[in-house]
């Protein structure tokens, strides 16, 4: 997933890579990776749960306009089965749980570096 | 009814399954034929039930997580592609309320009129366009419980939820064709063909692409 997210983004597309093993996220090394702790098969989450696929995606369209540069993984916080979803009232702005987990990741890396 | 066995009359369905070029020396499995009703490939009984051990009880998920990082990581690390530090960059052209928006989904996902995936490897990709509705689509992938996916394709092909997204003018557009893999055993397998859906993509002027796994 992640090497068809390097190789789309050479030809000039932008990308945002959905992953369900963290572990294999950060090998590859893909652009943008937001990650979920769902089971495979799963990356929208639950069948005919409109509302949390649309915060997937919702998250999707964020990350796409929001990070500050390659290789960046951001962890989704939602629980698998445990999370209450509600509807999108605003699509330009960005959802809490977005925001503080890139913050999060920004943090982490500078850290790291 | 999930399974069908070998020879078991299943209807008048589709075309042979391919013959992959690309299999090395592996004992080819032949695709059987797509289950109309349910729209996945059948694969073996066994199977079928430790796939769904993967989502129905908590223990066989974290089994699937820690089974899909162990040989993913070994697959990536054995064939030595931990990609350099050089990360191709594409920042966004256009805010998302213009934006050409397509999918690439690798759970095995493409139109039942179409050539089905090698079932043990395949890093082929077919088109799926947009006009497609999610029965015409079926799934062939040996990898995943796929019950939850086919009774909402969106789950690994958010298809439909983008398209609503269009008609409410939240996304610019639905690209017109979208792209389906099956399972890859050799990520090497999957470079050409992704920098080819690439200049597809690039051509058809995408400005964003959401890459959804099985």
């Amino acid at each position: 997933m992640g090497l068809l997210a390097r190789e789309i983004e050479a030809c000039g597309v932008t990308t945002v890579a959905l992953a369900l093993v963290r572990e294999l996220a950060v090998m590859v090394k893909a652009p943008r990776m937001l990650s979920l702790h769902w089971p495979f098969g799963h990356a929208l989450g639950e069948p005919d749960k409109r509302d949390q696929q649309y915060t997937v995606l919702h998250d999707v369209f964020s990350m796409a306009r929001l990070a500050p540069r390659p290789g960046l993984i951001v962890d989704l916080p939602y629980p698998w089965k445990r999370q209450i979803y509600t509807p999108i009232s605003d699509w330009t702005a960005e959802s809490q749980a977005f925001l503080q987990e890139l913050a999060q990741a920004l943090q982490e890396e500078q850290a790291r570096v | 009814m999930y399974f069908i066995k070998p020879g078991q009359e299943v209807g008048a369905i589709r075309a042979e399954s391919p013959v992959n070029s690309s299999l090395r020396g592996c004992t080819q499995r032949k695709a059987l034929a797509m289950n109309k009703q349910t729209r996945f490939t059948p694969t073996s009984p066994w199977r079928e039930r430790l796939l769904r051990l993967s989502n129905d009880a908590a223990w066989g998920e974290h089994f699937a997580y820690w089974f899909g990082k162990v040989t993913g990581g070994l697959q990536l690390r054995l064939e030595k592609l931990r990609p350099s530090s050089e990360i191709p960059w594409t920042p966004l052209r256009r805010p998302i309320a213009q934006a050409t928006v397509a999918i690439i989904t690798t759970g095995g996902v493409h139109l039942c009129a179409d050539r089905p995936f090698e079932l043990r490897t395949d890093a082929s990709f077919r088109a799926i366009p947009r006009s497609s509705s999610s029965a015409d689509l079926c799934i062939t992938h040996e990898h995943y419980d796929r019950r939850d996916a086919l009774r909402d394709l969106n789950l690994v092909f958010p298809l439909e939820r983008l398209l609503e997204l269009e008609a409410e003018g939240i996304v610019g557009r639905v690209a017109d064709v979208h792209y389906g893999f099956g399972f890859t055993q050799d990520p090497r397998d999957l470079l050409a063909p992704g920098r080819k859906v690439g200049r597809l993509l690039a051509q058809a002027q995408v400005d964003l692409v959401i890459l959804v796994p099985a």
